[in-house]
């Protein structure tokens, strides 16, 4: 975008925002070039709305000057969903932070985007109530983002992802329109389940304003369990053998050796050293059943090769097993400068062999990689260690985790089981779709967005290139290309 | 858009007059048939109706068929008859892989050999397919505790107008791979495209199960302890409120006016403890609790008290939990009822003639966020209802899909809500 166009547009979305909250200072811009992602690209401008009309009228500025936008949040995604790799404008939900209503007769409540998940949650505890998808970071999180991406967690294993919480959306078109869709606080709407398409869409079709969510009630009593193995193919054989008992655990998640060393090292939260792979098991009840539930799934563990069952005998136990977990990523900062996450999903009879060959991998290339993931769904988290500053270091480690999805893939999974498709992936999303599978989905995107204007360069693959030459559609402002570096990796 | 009238020979095979009638739709009947054996088979014969071009009605089971405005044309009977094959089960990973046409009660017989089940509960699992359970977000009454059908299909494969089968989602329990178009599918009555092959999530049969019955002289208490129910952790797998004749209709008599009948499913202990919760609430509403010895068909016959078959005209309102209550209290009372206040759901029978008014009172009683359907009348009565109601906001983005999906408009045509 040259400087002339640049200042008009920033002229208009001012009109809209004031002149605050939007700005093109490349310094102040910094900020906004990146998430959690290896990949950076610098946006035109940022702008931040502060109300839901303000997006629509944002979308219809930027869609007249034919601009590509980026929404963003948290700007946690680990698959690049908001780098602006086209550039343009980014919407960022900052000042849409709030709550609008907590409505425990509906099982409600009512959330702009900008929400963080955890905030939510704290929210409604009071009343008794929670909201249930619990992405590992959802202290930084939002719940936009989360529709966005349809987060994921180490609870859904039991209560489902983001989509099968969100009841209706608020959502701004190209066109300038703001547009209500689905039950809101209805469980059930007629028509196309338009909620259900959106959520996940990653920002390609529409921008969300606002989000009606299902709350629940909390559990009266969570039993969380550590269970001690020496290899990660015990424990997955582990893993099936309590999905095959009929109990259905809240959570059950998995870290390897490595990972607990990283782990133990940062947070201490008292996982052995010399375990070759932790199970870390919940599941929650009124007291009596989760105290049964727990000693059977305990008795399952040590028939199934467990060295160790511990049970944490308190809420304080629980958060620091717990906390070692949903910390992991940034604990692999003691093991290596920089990581890389994968973030591929194999049906859970497929796990054992699926790690042999990982483990492989990391034999035949020489570089680290641990696990710490969603075993009870299959989803895996390889984190391939490497240095950024090294040359080479970070192609190789892209190839490995291409490999890595093309075997999940062929194990009869998929590409990704929460983060995303994003940037990083939109070329090995052809590993789960065929040519005519993308093209339904591409005409579904151009019924809300004809000019892919709305977070272009993600989710579609382009022609096997890299994001550096990128295709640009028709009618683009061309722009320096995407830096791919060693930027600050944050989880 | 829209099927013209067309003087070229339609495809299809020759139908018999018992399949025309058994295949008719709204008092309109089929000209040719087509039974697919695969999904690209079907998507072969979808090419072939829109290069006619030929209207088609999709059917599974038919036993959601008497839901939807009358077709406004209708050429070929697409019918899933011969797609009837598990493809892939495997218990250990809780999915399975399923032809569009199996019946729900093939497949629930398949995955209880297994000691598992999908908790999804339409009426008339023995009539009804899988690929029209999807098709028709057809659902039971275990919907507020277990979900709808988009909370279970992992993935789908879908043969649409352009002769291309396209397949979404996958084989694992999460999955955020491309655009969930499952979601756009499931109950999008096949008029986007003609559902093939659908991924399941299943679950274990839960260990324990019991039912606990209220007896109440109002429909208010029954309602508010039913929703009291639903807000405790211990929430029942399914909440009815009956009237007397919808309870005569599923089988038993009574001598109080209305039923809250529950059904508790979970661990053994669980379902103790939420068996003495219920019992408790019941209690404190106002109603009498009685553990109940139940004729085992009861279940089944208020799940499918929903899908009548006769010439009942059946309404449905759904709407927030919250203003259930106010809806119950406008309910006519020649009606017989089944409310499931947990999932915000009225159903009500009516006879012909109150149908029009009962309508128009329950479309002011749900207020902005409730939706009244006819979810089943015979021809005559349906074409004076507006059976779906006003559009829905977002409606023309679902017509610019239909546009996008089915841009000869060949699939269903009119059936759909503002006249997709």
């Amino acid at each position: 975008m040259d400087a002339a166009d640049r200042e008009q547009l920033l002229a208009r979305l001012r009109e809209v925002v004031g002149e605050r909250y939007a700005f093109a200072d490349p310094y102040e811009m910094r900020l906004y070039q990146y998430d959690a992602s290896p990949e950076t690209a610098l946006p035109d401008i940022v702008v931040l709305p502060g109300a839901s009309e303000e997006v629509a009228r944002i979308l219809k500025i930027c869609a007249d000057a034919k601009v590509p936008v980026t929404p963003r949040s948290g700007a946690s995604s680990l698959a690049g969903g908001t780098v602006p790799v086209l550039g343009g404008v980014v919407i960022t939900f900052a000042r849409m932070d709030r709550i609008l209503e907590i409505d425990t007769e509906n099982l409600r409540a009512v959330v702009q985007p900008g929400v963080v998940n955890l905030a939510l949650s704290q929210a409604l505890k009071p009343h008794g109530y929670y909201y249930a998808p619990d992405p590992s970071s959802q202290g930084a999180c939002t719940i936009g983002g989360n529709v966005a991406t349809n987060a994921g967690g180490p609870h859904t294993l039991i209560y489902g992802v983001t989509v099968n919480h969100v009841t209706g959306l608020e959502v701004a078109l190209p066109s300038g329109e703001l547009v209500q869709v689905g039950g809101r606080k209805s469980a059930e709407a007629i028509g196309y389940d338009l909620t259900g398409l959106l959520v996940g869409s990653e920002g390609t079709m529409a921008v969300v304003t606002r989000i009606w969510v299902k709350i629940q009630p909390l559990p009266p009593v969570q039993k969380t369990l550590l269970a001690v193995y020496p290899d990660v193919a015990t424990a997955s054989n582990a893993v099936s053998a309590i999905v095959r008992t009929g109990i259905l655990p809240a959570a059950i998640e998995m870290m390897d050796k490595l990972s607990i060393q990283a782990i133990e090292a940062a947070s201490h939260a008292g996982y052995p050293l010399d375990a070759g792979a932790v199970l870390l098991l919940e599941v929650d009840g009124i007291p009596e059943v989760a105290q049964e539930l727990g000693e059977r799934m305990a008795k399952v563990c040590r028939e199934n090769g467990a060295s160790e069952v511990r049970i944490a005998r308190n809420e304080q136990e629980r958060q620091a097993l717990w906390k070692g977990r949903k910390g992991a990523f940034s604990a692999m900062g003691r093991l290596s400068s920089d990581f890389y996450v994968m973030d591929g999903v194999v049906p859970r009879t497929k796990l054992p062999e699926t790690l042999a060959k990982i483990d492989a991998i990391s034999e035949r290339t020489g570089f680290k990689i641990c696990n710490v993931f969603h075993a009870g769904d299959g989803n895996l988290h390889p984190l391939v260690l490497f240095d950024a500053f090294q040359p080479g270091q970070y192609e190789a480690v892209l190839a490995i985790g291409d490999e890595i999805l093309k075997l999940c893939a062929d194990a009869g999974g998929s590409v990704t089981g929460e983060h995303g498709i994003g940037l990083e992936k939109r070329e090995n999303i052809r590993y789960v779709f065929s040519d005519d599978d993308l093209e339904v989905m591409d005409r579904v995107r151009r019924v809300f967005d004809p000019h892919l204007l709305m977070n272009p360069g993600k989710v579609f693959p382009g022609k096997g290139l890299q994001p550096s030459a990128l295709r640009y559609p028709p009618g683009y402002p061309r722009r320096q290309a995407a830096v791919v570096g060693g930027e600050d990796l944050w989880v | 858009m829209g099927v013209r009238a067309s003087a070229t020979v339609l495809p299809g095979h020759q139908i018999t007059v018992d399949d025309q009638r058994r295949l008719s739709v709204d008092e309109l009947l089929p000209s040719k048939i087509m039974h697919p054996g695969d999904a690209e088979d079907a998507a072969h014969g979808l090419r072939l109706c829109d290069l006619t071009p030929a209207a088609v009605v999709v059917w599974g089971g038919g036993t959601q068929m008497r839901l939807g405005a009358p077709p406004r044309r209708y050429e070929i009977a697409f019918s899933t008859e011969r797609m009837t094959r598990l493809l892939e089960y495997e218990p250990a990973d809780l999915t399975c892989r399923v032809e569009a046409g199996m019946r729900l009660s093939d497949l629930q017989a398949a995955l209880g050999a297994q000691g598992q089940r999908l908790p999804l509960d339409p009426p008339h699992p023995e009539r009804a397919t899988v690929g029209g359970m999807a098709a028709a977000n057809s659902n039971g009454l275990g919907r507020a505790r277990y979900g709808t059908v988009r909370d279970w299909v992992i993935g789908i494969a879908v043969a649409y107008p352009s002769g291309k089968v396209a397949r979404a989602g996958g084989k694992v329990v999460k999955n955020v791979a491309g655009y969930d178009l499952m979601k756009l599918h499931v109950g999008a009555f096949g008029t986007l495209g003609v559902v093939a092959e659908v991924n399941l999530k299943v679950q274990a049969i839960p260990e324990s199960e019991a039912t606990v019955f209220g007896h109440f002289e109002a429909p208010t208490p029954a309602v508010a302890a039913g929703l009291q129910l639903a807000r405790s952790y211990l929430a029942p797998s399914a909440a009815i409120v009956l009237d007397r004749r919808a309870l005569w209709e599923c089988g038993l008599t009574a001598d109080w006016r209305w039923t809250l009948a529950l059904k508790l499913e979970g661990y053994a202990r669980e379902v103790e403890a939420a068996r003495d919760q219920a019992g408790g609430i019941i209690r404190d509403a106002g109603g009498r609790s009685e553990g109940a010895d139940l004729p085992p068909t009861f279940w089944d016959a208020a799940r499918d008290w929903s899908a009548p078959d006769g010439d009942v005209v059946l309404l449905r309102a759904i709407a927030p939990i919250a203003s259930i209550p106010t809806l119950s209290g406008a309910l006519p009372p020649e009606a017989s009822v089944i409310i499931q206040p947990a999932a915000g759901v009225v159903d009500l029978r009516v006879t012909p003639s109150s149908a029009a008014p009962t309508l128009q009172r329950l479309r002011s009683a749900a207020g902005d966020e409730g939706q009244v359907v006819v979810a089943s009348a015979p021809p005559s009565v349906k074409s004076s209802l507006d059976v779906w109601g006003p559009p829905p906001s977002g409606f023309p983005i679902m017509r610019a899909l239909k546009q996008a999906l089915d841009p000869n408009g060949i699939l269903n045509p009119g059936r759909f809500v503002g006249g997709i």
